[in-house]
C-alpha cells in the first residue's frame, strides 16, 4: 500500500528537481530550432532520450539485486553530497552572493556559441546542433534519472518518483510549446532551494537508515529535516546577505 | 569521446561541486557510522550527530563561499 508520507516528497522532490532539469535542457534544444530548425532539434533530443531509457532498462533491474541497507546508504550519502550542494548554491544565490541563473541569458550565449561552431564546421551544420541538443537532454537527463532513483528507489517508490518527473516534462514541454520561448519566468532558484532541502532531508533519512538509525516517526521524520534544512538554508542566506546580482548564465 | 568526457565530467560535478563541503559531509557520516556501530550509544544519537553535523556543513560552507567572494572583490576593487 502506497503511503503518502513517503510517497508525497518523492514525487514531489522528482517533480521540482525534473523541472528545473527540464527547463534548462529545453533552452538549449530550443536554440537548435530557432537556429537549424525543429528536425535536428528532434533528432538530438530523440537519440539522448533513447540512450536514457537504455539507461534506465539495465540500471533498474540491478537495484534489485544490492542489498536494501546498502542502496539506502549508498544512495543517501549521494543525495547528500548533491542535495547539500544545491541548497549552498541556492542559499547564496539567494544571499545575493552569487548571481542568480537566467535562461534569456543562457538562450543568446547558447545561441552566439552554436553560430560561432556552425560557421567553423559548415558542412555539418544540423549535425552539429543535432549533436547539442543530444548533449543537453542526455547530460540534464541523467540528473533527472539520478533524482528518481534517490528519491524512488529506497522504499519501491521508483514509479511514483518517475510519474512526477514526467509530469514536469509535460509540463515544460506544454508551455515551451506554447510560449515558444526560453522559460525565464520559472523561479528556478527557489526551485533549486526547495528541492535541495528535499533530497538533503532524503539524504540523511537514507544515510540513517542505511546505518541502522530507527527514526522516531518513521517517514514523518522526513519533514522534520526538510523544515530543518529549509530553516537553515533561509538562515544561511540571510547570514551572507549582500543586494542581489540580476544574471548568470 | 568528448561527449562521454562530458557526462563524465557532468556526474562528477553533481557529487563534488566543492571538493571541500563533500569531503566534509564524508567525514560526517563516517563519525556518524563510527558512533553506531563501534560504540554503545544508541543509533539515533548517531542519526542525530549526521543531521546536526550536515546543517553546519551547510553554514559552514555558505559563510566560508561568501567570505571568498567579499575578499576577491575587495581585492578586485582595491587593484
Amino acid at each position: 500500500m502506497l503511503e503518502w508520507s513517503t510517497a508525497g516528497p518523492a514525487v514531489g522532490a522528482a517533480f521540482l528537481a525534473s523541472i528545473v532539469e527540464v527547463v534548462e535542457a529545453f533552452t538549449i534544444v530550443l536554440v537548435v530550432a530557432t537556429l537549424r530548425g525543429w528536425k535536428p532539434a528532434v533528432l538530438g533530443t530523440g537519440a539522448a532520450l533513447a540512450v536514457l531509457a537504455a539507461v534506465v532498462v539495465i540500471l533498474g533491474p540491478l537495484l534489485d539485486r544490492v542489498p536494501l541497507n546498502l542502496l539506502q546508504l549508498v544512495i543517501g550519502v549521494l543525495l547528500l553530497l548533491f542535495g547539500i550542494g544545491w541548497l549552498r548554491k541556492a542559499s547564496l544565490r539567494a544571499g545575493g552572493v552569487i548571481p542568480l541563473h537566467d535562461e534569456d541569458a543562457i538562450f543568446a550565449k547558447e545561441t552566439a556559441e552554436l553560430c560561432t561552431e556552425v560557421q567553423r564546421h559548415k558542412s555539418s551544420q544540423d549535425w552539429i546542433a543535432g549533436i547539442a541538443a543530444f548533449k543537453a537532454v542526455l547530460l540534464e537527463g541523467l540528473e533527472v534519472i539520478f533524482i528518481v532513483i534517490a528519491v524512488g528507489a529506497g522504499r519501491g517508490l521508483l514509479w511514483p518518483a518517475s510519474l512526477g518527473a514526467l509530469a514536469a516534462c509535460v509540463l515544460v514541454l506544454l508551455i515551451g510549446a506554447i510560449a515558444h520561448r526560453p522559460l525565464a519566468r520559472v523561479p528556478e532558484n527557489t526551485l533549486k532551494f526547495g528541492v535541495g532541502v528535499m533530497l538533503s532531508a532524503f539524504g540523511v533519512f537514507w544515510t540513517g537508515e542505511g546505518l541502522g538509525v530507527d527514526w522516531p516517526g518513521h517517514d514523518l521524520a522526513l519533514f522534520v529535516f526538510a523544515a530543518l534544512f529549509l530553516v537553515a538554508g533561509l538562515v544561511a542566506a540571510r547570514m551572507v546577505r549582500q543586494p542581489i546580482k540580476e544574471v548568470t548564465i | 569521446m568528448n561527449i562521454l568526457k562530458d557526462v563524465l565530467l557532468e556526474l562528477f560535478s553533481m557529487f563534488v561541486a566543492d571538493a571541500r563541503l563533500t569531503a566534509a559531509i564524508l567525514a560526517i557520516v563516517v563519525i556518524a557510522a563510527l558512533v553506531i556501530d563501534a560504540t554503545d550509544l544508541s543509533p539515533l544519537v548517531g542519526g542525530v550527530f549526521l543531521l546536526v553535523g550536515c546543517i553546519t556543513v551547510l553554514f559552514l560552507s555558505v559563510r566560508r563561499e561568501a567570505n571568498r567572494r567579499t575578499a576577491q572583490s575587495t581585492q578586485a576593487a582595491a587593484e
